[in-house]
């Protein structure tokens, strides 16, 4: 069991909900835990981007006694590790999370954009993305999607 | 022979995006041994507008807009799911009148959906006659929504605190009288499938989805209940005032596509039961919460964050939003059903035949939509 001291804080939210926020170091051996506490249903991965630092946000689901619980930890370098191995449906929501945010799953092994075009330039959920410049969508001869900048090579 | 040489005899398939019965944009690449799928990747993205950024950039109560958009086919559902996080966050609760409201609408939309679905799960399977009857009821609904709000799909009916039009005599007149004959038309829809041997032949014992595999992808809705566990958000988190009516949850322990069809159909008669509570016992009052008036609707400012989840047709819908005391949402996040349901669909198709690919995404009930926000 993960010492209290580890969880850096532990509150409740405006909905209700147990929010635990834990150190990116302790992370994963928390979300072991709660997975063998019976966890068995990862419902959502949120990542916020608070400019200085991006915000991973968990949301655990127990089906047997439909318990809930929040885990929230902090990012400075965009690298966060990844929970495949413990919940399959991780596969999708990290690879949305890094197509629209940018945010590295360490040991995920298929981490590909799952909307954009692998050649995409920016995560378009950042604060930062420039929504003034467009790119346009084509398709190359073997029928795989890429991003462009230059309008006549679009659609 | 070894597997190196095995994977050289796969042949490459590509459905889609324009297959007529992905419904919608959904392309699938398929690894083929004869007539044996063997590997599938669906290919996502196609409708993608990035709601959830668009959502970022405007105010509380314009979001509502691209909610309809979301699951075009749903959409008093999915309005119902982000008003739950909103009002929870603004802190502008409905009024009871607006609650029963909301309820008798979310579940004639869940209705609706179900028989889009229903219909075009029968065009899958090559039955021509069950969409129009699916499709005839589906637009008695559809004309009740253009009632009260002016539109048949992407209503924009409900808003921040309220709804846009309260109920009249001959709205409540309308729901009773679709009410009365529907359930007759539901068993007929019904007859139609189940007395047919190719339709159960093709459906019983495929796409066979285990309870322990549901749960590891994150599946929810139908599809799990399906699959033998009795979950469902109107019943584990009672939201609006789901705990003040009387109905049950259909629920199959087979997990095959037939069993997902059977509660489906059965989630439609218990929707209608809970619409006829609904409006028996829909109380007088406001329609709106005063402290959401049109003219403050653009000045409402939320701080921290909240998660609400709600059941629409398709599954457990969660809209997360964090608010940084601003008029706008910080972060706006949707935990679409449908795209988690969609992930399964390469474990349920592995080993299976290639005409079963387009029964077992026809159960799945895909709306793009959602799944690409």
């Amino acid at each position: 069991m993960i010492s209290v001291a580890e969880i850096l804080e532990e509150t409740k939210g405006k909905d209700g909900r147990r929010i635990l926020k834990v150190d990116k170091d302790n992370f994963l051996q928390l979300m072991e835990e709660l997975k063998e506490q019976g966890f068995d249903h990862l419902s959502l991965i949120t990542a916020v981007d608070w400019r200085d630092r991006i915000e991973l946000v968990y949301h655990l689901h127990n089906m047997e006694n439909d318990n809930y619980v929040v885990v929230k930890s902090d990012t400075l370098n965009n690298v966060f590790p990844s929970v495949v191995h413990l919940w399959t449906s991780a596969d999708w929501e990290e690879r949305e999370q890094w197509d629209m945010m940018g945010v590295w799953f360490d040991g995920h092994a298929n981490l590909r954009r799952l909307f954009l075009p692998e050649s995409w330039t920016g995560h378009p959920l950042r604060k930062n993305y420039d929504l003034s410049k467009v790119q346009y969508i084509n398709m190359d001869d073997e029928g795989n999607d890429y991003a462009t900048f230059d309008p006549g090579d679009g659609w | 022979m070894t597997e190196a040489e095995e994977r050289q005899k796969w042949v490459d398939l590509n459905m889609g995006p324009q297959h007529p019965s992905t419904h919608g944009v959904l392309r699938l690449k398929v690894k083929l041994d004869g007539e044996i799928v063997k590997e599938l990747e669906p290919v996502i993205g196609y409708l993608h507008r990035n709601a959830e950024k668009i959502c970022e950039l405007d105010y509380y109560c314009d979001s509502i807009i691209y909610f309809d958009r979301m699951d075009y086919v749903a959409a008093m559902n999915m309005e119902v799911g982000y008003l739950e996080a909103a009002e929870k966050l603004l802190g502008i609760p409905p009024p009871e009148r607006v609650q029963w409201i909301r309820v008798i609408m979310a579940e004639l939309s869940r209705v609706a959906s179900h028989l889009v679905w229903t219909g075009a799960f029968g065009l899958d399977l090559g039955m021509l006659t069950p969409f129009f009857y699916a499709f005839i009821e589906r637009e008695k609904i559809l004309k009740i929504f253009t009632e009260v709000s002016g539109s048949r799909q992407e209503v924009n009916y409900m808003s921040i605190g309220g709804v846009y039009q309260d109920f009249n005599e001959k709205i409540v007149q309308e729901i009773n009288e679709f009410c009365d004959q529907f359930p007759k038309k539901l068993e007929d829809m019904y007859d139609l499938f189940t007395k047919n041997d190719i339709f159960i032949s093709r459906n019983k014992g495929i796409g066979v989805l285990p309870k322990e595999v549901a749960l590891d992808y994150a599946v929810t809705g139908p599809m799990l209940r399906a699959s033998g566990v009795p979950y469902d958000v109107r019943k584990a988190e009672p939201y609006l005032v789901y705990d003040k009516v009387n109905f049950d949850i259909p629920v199959s322990q087979k997990g095959d596509n037939l069993a997902r069809f059977l509660v489906r159909f059965e989630e439609m008669r218990q929707s209608i039961k809970i619409v006829k509570q609904a409006i028996s016992k829909l109380p007088e009052g406001p329609f709106f919460n005063p402290k959401a008036k049109k003219s403050l609707m653009i000045r409402l400012r939320g701080e921290g964050d909240v998660y609400a989840r709600t059941e629409s047709s398709k599954g457990e819908l969660g809209v997360y939003i964090v608010g940084d005391g601003s008029v706008k949402p910080y972060r706006l996040r949707v935990r679409s059903p449908t795209l988690r349901n969609l992930s399964v669909l390469r474990y349920l198709a592995k080993d299976q035949m290639i005409a079963d690919v387009v029964a077992i995404s026809g159960t799945i009930d895909l709306v793009f939509g959602e799944v690409d926000r």
